[in-house]
């Protein structure tokens, strides 16, 4: 049945009097109930302190499309509103810090304000999914991540963070990484540009010092988002000093999480067939002063 | 003059009263009593800056940051791990005293980090800077061109920068190290060294680049950590040959780590 925009309105204010007749048509499909499929595919504890949930928008409104991306930008959030995608589900926060909105900053701040308001003009709903993508068995950021890089097949064992390459040097890995990426001025390296690289360990997101000296040795080159630089950076220069050929490159927190989003896009594509996922790349957000 | 005594003297000038509970400001390896034959001061004990240290005759070293890859210097982890097994070998066998000041400098008046990283930048008048960030006014620019300055300036490869470079700028606020400030309603351009890019307590690079997208003039220049704390290391220097006359000081860089 094709009914104009102006005959819904009509129907839809009859309605309000009237009360709906459910016959065979679908009852809409709201954020939240995309949200308790989630959870409920997903498994685990959902507390409502966690960083998990909505974060903007009303759960109760019909979905008409989905979006994935690594972090909800004003970006991100304008391509979703541009293409029909009014359920957006973001891997980092969306009002700049993990305490979402007041306090990371304040009410009335302008950003905070203009960014609330494109949400609720454009009827668009937030929802973060960090730590239960994150902690899912099949460890899709790090797939995702190796998919984007075309390293899938190499992969040493199934669980494991190893990749085992074709033999090439850091600096034409890093060349490949970038544009494979499309990365602009996030990406950093550190330690041995010239050394031969075949075992590469990719690790999206941040990287701990326990498992920076735990595994650097096993490997030519680590790949991760972000680490410290008076730790991990730090332990690449020394041990590039001592003389061990390896090399360590951060591609940025966001850009190395945003291919394991895509994945989930797919996932999402599977959970929830009645309206579509696409996913919405955050991108690099820096770029390099020249 | 031993380690001690250099430490003793630095204590008695600093300006502030010393909080003996900073498990930063304390000596991190080697003899406090063995004899100083030059001071070495740095921003991190990185193993290349201790090695040129040592070639230069310096055997104390005084630095801002670890030495051990993490905050604490806490070495519980790492007793059998054979890069820290070399490094602390190499401080004993060459007879390195190695003691941390980093605390107590970002107490100070002024705040040398701050001091040496608004000067590096080539920012007037942040003679007298403690840590508390204050906007400094320059004349109108680009972001763009204003960061192409900077990264001249300063020399980091590996600086990143958020924002529209064609927005106009004006207003500057900068904290070094891990102390990058918080962008503000008044300040255009935040010039920091490092921070979490994101879910921390503010997330500048997703607030500047929402901003940006606003139409707003915003910027955010990540220098690196030691690029930005660096240059008050030398001003460290400077400080100390007032009350140490006859050891010689020495500002011996660490390296930018990055390549890009």
């Amino acid at each position: 049945m094709n009914i104009s925009r102006r005959r819904f309105a009509h129907i839809a204010g009859t309605m309000a009097v009237t009360q709906l007749p459910v016959r065979g048509a679908a009852a809409p499909l709201t954020a939240q109930a995309i949200a308790d499929r989630m959870q409920s595919a997903l498994g685990g504890d959902w507390p409502a302190t966690g960083p998990d949930g909505f974060k903007a928008g009303d759960p109760a409104t019909p979905v008409k499309g989905l979006a994935t991306t690594a972090m909800a930008t004003m970006d991100v959030l304008k391509q979703a509103a541009q293409t029909g995608s009014n359920f957006i589900v973001t891997y980092e926060p969306t009002f700049f810090g993990r305490q979402e909105g007041p306090p990371a900053v304040a009410a009335d701040d302008p950003v905070f304000v203009a960014k609330k308001e494109f949400i609720e003009k454009n009827g668009l709903v937030v929802f973060r999914l960090h730590d239960h993508w994150q902690s899912r068995k099949e460890s899709d950021m790090t797939t995702g991540l190796a998919e984007a890089l075309g390293w899938s097949k190499y992969r040493v064992k199934p669980d494991d963070v190893i990749y085992s390459i074709q033999p090439a040097t850091a600096e034409d890995l890093v060349a490949v990484i970038r544009s494979k990426l499309k990365l602009r001025g996030g990406l950093r390296a550190v330690g041995d540009r010239k050394t031969t690289v075949r075992r590469v360990m990719l690790y999206p997101g941040v990287m701990t010092p326990a498992l920076m000296w735990q595994r650097y040795s096993e490997t030519d080159l680590m790949v991760t988002g972000e680490v410290r630089e008076w730790e991990n950076t730090h332990y690449a220069a020394d041990i590039f000093t001592a003389g061990e050929k390896r090399a360590l490159v951060t591609i940025g927190r966001v850009a190395s999480e945003d291919p394991g989003m895509r994945a989930c896009a797919g996932w999402l594509n599977a959970l929830v067939t009645e309206v579509q996922t696409q996913w919405i790349s955050a991108g690099d957000l820096y770029w390099r002063a020249v | 003059m031993t380690a001690q005594e250099v430490v003793d003297l630095i204590k008695k000038n600093v300006g502030v009263p010393w909080n003996e509970q900073s498990y930063r400001d304390t000596f991190k390896m080697g003899d406090p009593d063995a004899t100083v034959k030059g001071i070495a001061t740095t921003m991190m004990v990185t193993f290349d800056m201790l090695k040129r240290a040592n070639q230069a005759g310096l055997n104390m070293v005084i630095a801002h940051e670890d030495t051990f890859w993490n905050d604490r210097d806490d070495i519980k982890d790492l007793t059998s791990n054979p890069l820290y097994l070399l490094k602390t070998e190499y401080v004993k066998k060459n007879g390195i005293i190695i003691w941390r000041i980093h605390d107590h400098m970002h107490a100070m008046h002024p705040d040398f980090t701050v001091v040496g990283s608004l000067r590096s930048v080539g920012i007037k008048g942040g003679e007298d800077a403690v840590m508390r960030p204050r906007i400094y006014t320059i004349p109108e620019t680009t972001l763009g061109e204003f960061a192409a300055q900077v990264k001249l300036l300063t020399g980091a490869r590996g600086s990143r920068c958020v924002g529209n470079p064609k927005s106009k700028v004006s207003k500057i606020l900068l904290g070094p190290g891990y102390a990058t400030p918080r962008m503000t309603v008044e300040a255009d351009v935040v010039i920091g060294g490092e921070q979490q890019e994101a879910d921390g307590s503010f997330d500048n690079v997703e607030y500047v680049a929402d901003a940006a997208s606003l139409g707003m003039a915003k910027g955010l220049i990540m220098l690196g950590h030691v690029i930005s704390e660096q240059p008050g290391m030398e001003d460290l220097a400077k400080w100390m040959r007032t009350f140490i006359k006859d050891i010689p000081i020495q500002f011996v860089p660490a390296e930018e780590p990055f390549w890009t």
